[in-house]
């Protein structure tokens, strides 16, 4: 599914992680689990989602259970385009 | 490594400025080439400035030793110039520019280009608009497209913070933090105290009346797998600049965003890529 392999991609290049070393599926947790994954790349990572999608995420939307797994940020990003 | 014997080395010097002292960095063109010109270089915000300097200072060495001058300089209140941070204004960074570009006038009488990285590149659009039209060309590396918006992604690490570090819901929203700016009090992201007057300088840009027509302008867009063209507003910007009169040109660069990345990276694409323009470019 094409959303799936977009929010990899914008996971793999904005965290700049090693492919051979780090499998992105929907159940991969985030927080606590990518180190790379620190207040400035959270940001990041939202702001590539943002201009990506061309969709505004408000600040409620920027929280721990958003940045739980793979498959919760996709579930946001839906939620929004639908909207 | 290898080469560092045939470089010639870089020249860590204090420019007198308004308020104090700039820090900056004087790369040499090669003594064994033709001079082709010279660049002044301008950093990014906060954060990205740090993580970009590797990157930055690569493509000053290659740019150096295909023979054009490098003048980096590190901003008011920024790296290791005078003041602090919590005082910088937009427009004592438009001064530092002047300043760096009295100085490499006097250095080199060949073609002065500016580039910047990201708010950077807003800055030298600026400069180039309101204050000098000497340039012979503007190089634009990812620049900000909406400065704005590039506050509330700044304001929104507070908030990223909380998220991060105690895996709680955040509760300092940006909405919140902007009232505090509004009311005219600083506020501290990352660690980076926050004047309400360059929050303010920041929220007036409009960057589609920062079209510069008085010379060429290239514009390094950075793309991944998962973008291969200019975002929707990016792409919005450039055909407003056009229309206005511009000369522009997009380079697509498979690139990481290397000011951003939690290790430092770099992008030897995008040295490429500046060096099949540059070396033909202004001579």
């Amino acid at each position: 599914m094409r959303l799936l392999e977009d929010v990899k991609s914008i996971l793999f290049n904005t965290l700049n992680l090693n492919k051979e070393k780090v499998i992105l599926a929907e159940s991969t947790y985030l927080l606590g689990n990518i180190p790379e994954l620190d207040s400035m790349a959270v940001i990041n990572v939202i702001s590539a989602i943002e201009e990506h999608f061309d969709i505004k995420i408000e600040d409620d939307e920027i929280n721990a259970e958003t940045f739980e797994t793979v498959a919760s940020l996709i579930a946001l990003i839906n939620k929004k385009m639908q909207a | 490594m290898s080469h560092r014997g045939r470089h010639q080395p870089a020249e860590p010097f204090f420019l007198k400025a308004d308020l104090g002292e700039r820090f900056c960095i004087y790369y040499p063109p090669a003594a064994s080439k033709k001079c082709l010109g010279a660049f002044i270089y301008v950093h990014p915000f906060a954060e990205e400035m740090n993580k970009s300097r590797h990157m930055v200072a690569m493509q000053s060495r290659a740019l150096a030793e295909s023979g054009y001058a490098v003048l980096q300089l590190d901003l008011y209140g920024c790296g290791d110039s005078s003041g602090d941070f919590a005082d910088a204004t937009w427009e004592i960074w438009l001064e530092d520019i002047a300043r760096a570009e009295e100085w490499i006038l006097q250095k080199v009488s060949s073609p002065i280009g500016l580039w910047g990285l990201r708010l950077g590149a807003v800055l030298v659009l600026d400069y180039a608009k309101k204050y000098s039209g000497n340039f012979s060309t503007i190089v634009l590396w990812q620049p900000v497209i909406n400065t704005g918006q590039y506050l509330t992604q700044f304001l929104r690490m507070s908030l990223a913070g909380e998220i991060v570090t105690d895996g709680k819901k955040g509760n300092s929203g940006t909405t919140h933090l902007r009232h505090e700016l509004a009311a005219g009090k600083p506020v501290e992201i990352a660690g980076y105290m926050l004047s309400p007057l360059l929050a303010n300088d920041l929220e007036k840009i409009v960057t589609t009346q920062l079209a510069v027509t008085s010379c060429r302008i290239h514009w390094f867009e950075f793309i991944s797998e998962s973008r291969q063209t200019l975002t929707p507003a990016g792409e919005n910007l450039v055909s407003s600049w056009k229309k206005q009169g511009s000369d522009l040109s997009v380079h697509y660069v498979p690139c990481t965003p290397f000011w951003a990345t939690q290790e430092i990276s770099t992008c030897p694409a995008l040295l490429d890529e500046m060096a099949r323009i540059f070396l033909h470019e202004m001579t």
